[in-house]
């Protein structure tokens, strides 16, 4: 879900820095430091999710982790989208140095959003009422992060108007798909490790 | 008047007479795909000309296969860039030649540099970014432990 170099307006690139950089400093600042590794290793696995492609129909996409990287990681999802994604555009050629900021914003957010709506619930609920959270969670993340970007290019150029409902609507499988993985993977961690699911930040879950 | 406006009509009809025959200038026909070997069909693509880098000398679609052609005019490097819509974009750099332009077939335009990577550059890049991440997190705990003590 990158947005590409050359597409967003001046004032929509320099608001995606801005929250982008907003977002960042507030995430290193509620980082715990005993938690940096985690959110190495998570910035990790976002950073080779976009080799996965996953078939939809008679295309593929690939996973983008969002409601998993922002329940685990908290606000820390910021600096570890932000990192992830520099390299993906260094090393893989993916987006750009210019959307860089748009596109932490539309992958980050929704992310914190996920986090901040459902991290607390799917931590003390559960059976089929966790279940039901986690896959809220992942639908979630993905249709904020399309919405997120059809906003970027709606507010850059109206005519992006039909792109960025084509994004939307392309999405809603991928939304699908990333909701079960999610409930999957809740299911799981609080099953083993249900200390990852209280985030990465300070005092975060306590 | 009414035979006059037929006449008219017909001779304005003629005056857009439309026609069409084989070209005798050469393609260059080019096949975009992703790593996994998908091809990267039905996606928006442009080509610049070595005379104008900033306006498009052509633009489209490539095709079911991920194929896309255009006819270059003049020689030197020629980019086709193509675009998803999710951000991924490749972009080939085309040495069109002036042995190629007169139609000489012993001469192919040469792909200068695609920013196509698939297999185990692909895969060394990936291990270099997770590197990079974890080298860098354990800098940041290096530190902190450093000014700890």
């Amino acid at each position: 879900m990158h947005i590409s170099e050359g597409v967003l307006s001046p004032q929509m690139l320099a608001a995606g820095w801005a929250i982008a950089g907003a977002g960042t400093v507030v995430g290193l600042k509620k980082l715990d430091p005993d938690k940096i590794v985690r959110v190495a290793f998570f910035s990790s696995v976002f950073f080779l999710a976009s080799l996965v492609n996953v078939p939809v129909g008679p295309s593929s996409t690939h996973l983008s982790l969002i409601a998993p990287m922002g329940l685990i990681l908290g606000w820390s999802v910021f600096p570890a989208v932000l990192t992830a994604l520099a390299l993906q555009a260094i090393l893989l050629r993916f987006g750009g140095f210019l959307a860089l900021g748009a596109n932490t914003v539309s992958i980050a957010l929704p992310g914190l959003i996920v986090y901040l709506l459902f991290a607390a619930g799917v931590r003390r609920c559960a059976g089929s009422a966790a279940a039901v959270r986690s896959f809220a969670a992942g639908f979630a993340g993905v249709i904020l992060s399309a919405a997120g970007v059809g906003v970027f290019l709606w507010l850059s150029n109206p005519a992006f108007t039909n792109a960025a409902k084509f994004i939307f609507v392309a999405h809603l499988p991928l939304a699908l798909i990333e909701g079960s993985l999610t409930l999957f993977m809740t299911g799981f961690l609080k099953k083993t490790a249900p200390d990852i699911l209280s985030g990465a930040d300070r005092h975060s879950g306590e | 008047m009414a035979a006059g406006l037929v006449l008219f009509s017909a001779a304005a009809a003629a005056a857009h007479g439309i026609g069409y025959r084989h070209s005798e200038k050469k393609p260059v026909s080019l096949e975009f795909s992703y790593s996994t070997g998908e091809a990267m069909s039905y996606l928006d693509t442009r080509v610049y000309s070595p005379k104008d880098e900033k306006f498009a000398f052509q633009s489209g679609r490539t095709d079911e296969a991920g194929r896309f052609a255009f006819t270059p005019d003049v020689s030197g490097l020629w980019r086709v860039v193509v675009r998803d819509e999710e951000g991924h974009m490749a972009e080939a750099s085309v040495n069109v030649t002036e042995d190629f332009l007169k139609g000489d077939g012993n001469f192919l335009p040469e792909i200068v540099h695609g920013d196509h990577i698939e297999g185990a550059e692909l895969a060394l890049r990936a291990v270099l970014g997770v590197s990079l991440l974890f080298n860098l997190a354990a800098g940041v705990v290096l530190r902190r432990n450093k000014v700890k003590k």
